[in-house]
C-alpha cells in the first residue's frame, strides 16, 4: 500500500495528493510522487537527494536539494513517518549530520566568546592603564566634580570639617599630600578634604580629590595611621586608578550586555557582574596605592603599615562592610600588613615626621568643635 | 488531479500545539544556556519559531520557518558594530556633568527609539522572508528606513496630541507594512482605515482619563500622598481598582484594534477576518499572574531551602544576619548560589511570559482566524529567491520582536 501524504512544487501554490513509491535502482533509489488520483508522475527525487526539513510532532516534511527550494513532501500520522524513515536510512543520517554541523557551530561560537572573555579579564584592566594616559587631565578633573557632586547629593552633603584652608590642620595636611605627590610626576594636585561624615571611609576621586570622613579620623590612633591612609588615598589619584576603574567597568559592562544579548546594558546583571568582576581588578589597584604610601614612607617618618592597622580596626567595627568584603575594594587581610610591614622595614634614618605634635593635635581635634555645634542644632 | 475544496467556504486556522511541548522545548533551552555563556539563544529562538510556524495550520497546511540559528548570530554580530560606537558616546557622558549627560541620555534615547523603527521592521522582514506556505515564500519589500522615519514622526505627533493621533498612526502604519508584504507573487493589501479604530479609541481613551482622574482624587483624597498629613494606606486601594478597570479597558481596545486591523488585512481576493475578545485576552493575562505566583512560591521555597543548607548556622534557632553575612563574605558557593537564584528567578519569569503570553496571543489570532476565498491562492506563484538578508541584526540587539 502506498503512502499518502501532500506535495507543493514550491513553484505554484497547489496542493496535490499524492501517493509515495520507493524506486529502487541499483545502489540508491528515488521517490516516486504520483499523484493520488490518476496516479501520474508528478516528480521524481533521487533519495540522495532528500532531506528532512524541521517540522511539528508526526509530521514528516521532506525536501529535495535538487527539486526547486519550496518542494516539499508532507506525511502525517506516525507510523507513515516510521514507514518512510525506515525505506529511507538516508534521511536519518543527514540529520545526524546535520545536528552535528549544529552542535559543532555552538561549540565554536561558545569558545570564540569564552576566549573574548578571557581577553577581556585580562585585556581590559591593561588597555585601561594605557587609555587613562590618553585622558585629557581637564576632563578628568571635571568628570570628578561631577562624581563628587553625586556622591555628596547622595550622602546628603558634605560638610568640610574645618572650612578655613588656613587653619593649622588643613595646612599641615595640604603640605603633606603635595610632598606625597613630590615624585610621582602626576598631572594632579591632590585637594583633601577632611568631611563630617558617620561612616568611616576615605577614598579618592579622578581629578585628585581625596575625601577623609571624620569617623575615619576618630578611628586614627597614632599619626602613622593618618599618614598611611592618606598617602594611600594619593596613591590612588597618582595612579589615576579612579579613571581606570571608571574605563574597566564600562568595558565590562559590555561584554556583560553582549553575553546577555541586551546592549543597551540596563539589565540589573550587567551592574551586579561588573561589580564582582571589577573588584577583583580592584585589588591590583590597592596594591599599588600601598606601594606607593610606603615610597611616600621613604621620604617622611611614618610606618605605613600603620594604614593596614587603621583599616582593620575600623573593619572590625563594621560588620556590614565586612559581609560585602567579596564585593569590597578594599580587601582587609592580614597579608596586606605583612607586605606593608616588610614595605616600611628599611626606611632610611633621620627622615622628618609626616606632622608635627601641635599639627597632629589640630587635625585629630577639627572635627570636635563643629561636631559639638551639630548637636547641639539636633537637640532642638 | 487538485485536492477540491468547497466553493468560497472561509478556512479556518488552527494551532495545534500544546503548552507542554513549547514548555520542554524552553526548558532545554534554558538549560543549554548555561554551558553556552548565552549564545544558545540563537538556536533557542529558532526552535521557538519552527514549533509556532509548524503549529499554524491553514487550510491543511502549516507554515514553516525556513531560517536558521546562524544567520540570527551573525545578525547580531552586525548590530554589535552599530551599538559600540553608541555604547563608547554612552561611557563618555556618564562622566560629563548631569546636565549635559542628561541632554546627552536623552539624544541617544531618540536615536535608539528611531532605530527600533527600522530594527522592527527589518525582524519583520527576516520573518516573513523565511516563512512557507504550500511551497510559497512570503515576503517584504519597502524600505526600513522609510518605515521607521514614519513611526518616527507618527510618535512625535502622538506626542504632540497626548496620543489622540493615535487611529491615523495605527492605520498608517498597518498599510505600510501590509502594502509591502507579499506572498509569492501576490501582494497583501490592507483596506483598514482610522475610522474603524476611532469610535472605540477615543471611547477607551475618554474612560481612561476619567477612572483615572477619578480614582487619583479619591486616592489623594484619602491622604495617599503624604502631603501634611500621615499616609493611608487604604488609599491605594481606589488607585489599584483604577489601575485593574484602565487595564481592562485597555485589553478590551487592544482585542478590538487585533480584530478589525487583521480583518482588514487582503491577499487578491482572499479576505482574513479575525475575531479576538478582550474576555480572552485578560484571562491569558490572569493565567500568567497565576502561573508566576506559584513559580515564584516554589522557587522561593526552594531558595530558602538552599540557603539554609549552604549556611545552615545562620538558620539554627531562628535568622542571624550576623553569621549570615559571614557566609556571605566567606563563602563562594553562597555567591554561585546567588547567581543561580538570580537566573533562576529570570528564567521563570521569561518562561511564564513566554507559555502564557507570547503563546496565548498566537493561539487566539490564529484560532480566531479565518480565511475566506483561500481557494483563489491556489494560482500564486513563487517569487525569486531574496538573500539579501543577513539575519535580524538590531532588532536583536534592541530586542524586539516577541516571535
Amino acid at each position: 500500500m502506498p503512502i499518502l501524504g501532500r506535495f507543493h512544487d514550491g513553484r505554484v501554490a497547489e496542493v496535490h495528493g499524492v501517493e509515495l513509491h520507493y524506486l529502487a535502482e541499483y545502489e540508491t533509489g528515488s521517490l516516486l510522487i504520483n499523484a493520488a488520483t490518476d496516479h501520474h508522475e508528478l516528480a521524481r527525487w533521487p533519495a540522495a537527494d532528500l532531506y528532512v526539513v524541521p517540522g511539528r510532532r508526526d509530521e514528516l516534511r521532506l525536501a529535495c536539494s535538487s527539486a526547486s527550494a519550496g518542494a516539499r513532501v508532507v506525511v502525517q500520522g506516525a507510523e507513515n513517518v516510521a514507514r518512510i524513515r525506515a525505506t529511507l536510512p538516508v534521511l536519518q543520517s543527514k540529520q545526524r549530520r546535520e545536528a552535528g554541523r549544529q552542535t559543532r557551530l555552538a561549540v565554536i561560537a561558545t569558545l570564540a566568546l569564552a576566549s573574548v572573555i578571557a581577553a577581556y579579564l585580562y585585556g581590559v584592566p591593561l588597555l585601561a592603564n594605557r587609555l587613562v594616559g590618553l585622558v585629557p587631565t581637564d576632563w578628568e578633573q571635571r568628570l570628578g566634580a561631577t562624581v563628587a557632586t553625586q556622591m555628596e547629593a547622595s550622602l546628603g552633603g558634605f560638610q568640610l570639617c574645618d572650612p578655613d584652608p588656613d587653619s593649622l590642620a588643613n595646612r599641615a595636611i595640604a603640605r603633606f599630600g603635595q610632598a606625597a605627590m613630590a615624585e610621582s610626576g602626576s598631572p594632579f594636585a591632590p585637594s583633601i578634604n577632611v568631611v563630617r561624615s558617620d561612616i568611616p571611609n576615605a577614598f579618592a576621586l579622578p581629578g585628585g580629590q581625596v575625601f577623609f570622613f571624620s569617623a575615619l579620623l576618630e578611628q586614627a590612633q597614632f599619626p602613622d595611621e593618618f599618614a598611611g591612609v592618606l598617602a594611600h588615598e594619593i596613591g590612588h589619584v597618582a595612579h589615576r586608578h579612579g579613571m581606570e576603574q571608571l574605563i574597566s567597568s564600562a568595558g565590562t559592562g559590555a561584554l556583560i550586555g553582549f553575553i546577555l544579548g541586551d546592549m543597551t546594558g540596563i539589565s540589573l546583571a550587567a551592574g551586579l557582574g561588573s561589580t564582582i568582576i571589577d573588584a577583583s581588578f580592584s585589588r591590583d589597584a590597592e596594591r599599588q596605592a600601598d606601594a606607593f604610601a610606603a615610597a611616600v614612607a621613604q621620604r617622611m617618618d611614618f610606618d605605613p603599615s600603620g594604614l593596614a592597622d587603621l583599616l582593620n580596626r575600623v573593619g572590625r567595627d563594621d560588620d556590614f562592610a565586612r559581609a560585602l568584603a567579596l564585593l569590597s575594594t578594599h580587601p582587609l587581610t592580614d597579608d596586606r600588613k605583612a607586605a606593608l610591614a616588610e614595605l616600611g622595614a628599611q626606611r632610611p634614618d633621620g627622615l622628618e615626621p609626616p606632622f608635627t605634635p601641635t599639627e597632629w593635635r589640630a587635625i585629630r581635634t577639627m572635627c570636635d568643635r563643629t561636631a559639638f555645634n551639630i548637636g547641639q542644632t539636633k537637640t532642638k | 488531479m487538485v485536492m477540491q475544496q468547497g466553493p468560497g467556504r472561509p478556512v479556518p486556522v488552527v494551532f495545534t500545539g500544546t503548552r507542554r511541548e513549547l514548555g520542554g522545548l524552553l526548558l532545554r533551552g534554558y538549560l543549554l544556556l548555561l554551558p553556552t555563556i548565552g549564545l544558545y539563544r540563537f538556536w533557542l529562538l529558532t526552535w521557538k519559531r519552527r514549533f509556532y510556524w509548524s503549529n499554524t495550520e491553514i487550510d491543511g497546511d502549516s507554515l514553516e520557518y525556513t531560517g536558521n540559528a546562524m544567520q540570527l548570530l551573525l545578525g547580531f554580530l552586525m548590530a554589535l558594530a552599530v551599538f559600540l560606537p553608541f555604547y563608547v558616546v554612552f561611557f563618555y557622558l556618564s562622566t560629563l556633568s548631569t546636565d549635559a549627560a542628561i541632554i546627552g541620555y536623552g539624544g541617544i534615547g531618540v536615536a535608539l527609539w528611531f532605530l527600533m523603527g527600522y530594527a522592527i521592521y527589518r525582524a519583520r522582514d527576516f520573518r516573513f522572508s523565511r516563512t512557507l506556505w504550500r511551497g510559497i515564500r512570503f515576503d517584504q519589500t519597502g524600505n526600513g528606513w522609510a518605515y521607521a522615519l514614519r513611526r518616527f514622526g507618527w510618535s512625535l505627533l502622538m506626542i504632540v496630541t497626548a496620543g489622540l493621533v493615535y487611529p491615523f498612526m495605527a492605520a498608517s502604519l498597518w498599510r505600510y507594512r501590509y502594502g509591502h508584504s507579499w506572498y509569492g507573487d501576490l501582494r497583501f493589501g490592507f483596506v483598514g482605515s482610522w475610522k474603524q479604530l476611532a469610535a472605540q479609541y477615543y471611547l477607551t481613551y475618554v474612560a481612561v482619563v476619567i477612572i483615572g482622574a477619578i480614582a487619583a482624587g479619591v486616592g489623594l483624597a484619602m491622604d495617599v500622598v503624604p502631603a501634611g498629613g500621615e499616609f493611608n494606606p487604604l488609599g491605594l486601594v481606589p488607585l489599584g481598582i483604577g489601575a485593574l478597570l484602565i487595564a481592562l479597558l485597555a485589553l478590551r481596545y487592544q482585542a478590538r484594534e487585533l480584530s478589525r486591523m487583521y480583518s482588514s488585512v487582503r491577499l487578491g481576493s482572499a479576505v482574513v477576518t479575525v475575531t479576538v475578545t478582550g474576555r480572552a485576552l485578560f484571562g491569558q493575562y490572569v493565567l500568567c499572574g497565576l502561573a508566576l505566583l506559584g513559580a515564584f512560591v516554589l522557587l522561593a521555597i526552594g531558595g530558602f531551602v538552599v540557603l539554609g543548607l549552604v549556611a545552615n548556622e545562620a538558620f539554627a534557632g531562628g535568622f542571624d544576619p550576623e553569621i549570615f553575612f559571614r557566609y556571605m563574605q566567606g563563602s563562594l558557593i553562597t555567591l554561585i548560589a546567588i547567581i543561580f537564584g538570580y537566573l533562576l528567578i529570570l528564567g521563570a519569569f521569561t518562561m511564564m511570559t513566554e507559555l502564557f503570553i507570547g503563546l496565548g496571543y498566537w493561539k487566539l489570532i490564529a484560532s480566531g482566524a479565518s480565511i475566506a476565498g483561500a481557494d483563489s491562492l491556489r494560482g500564486v506563484r513563487a517569487r525569486s529567491e531574496d538573500k539579501a538578508l543577513a539575519g535580524e541584526g538590531l532588532a536583536d540587539a534592541l530586542n524586539v520582536g516577541a516571535y
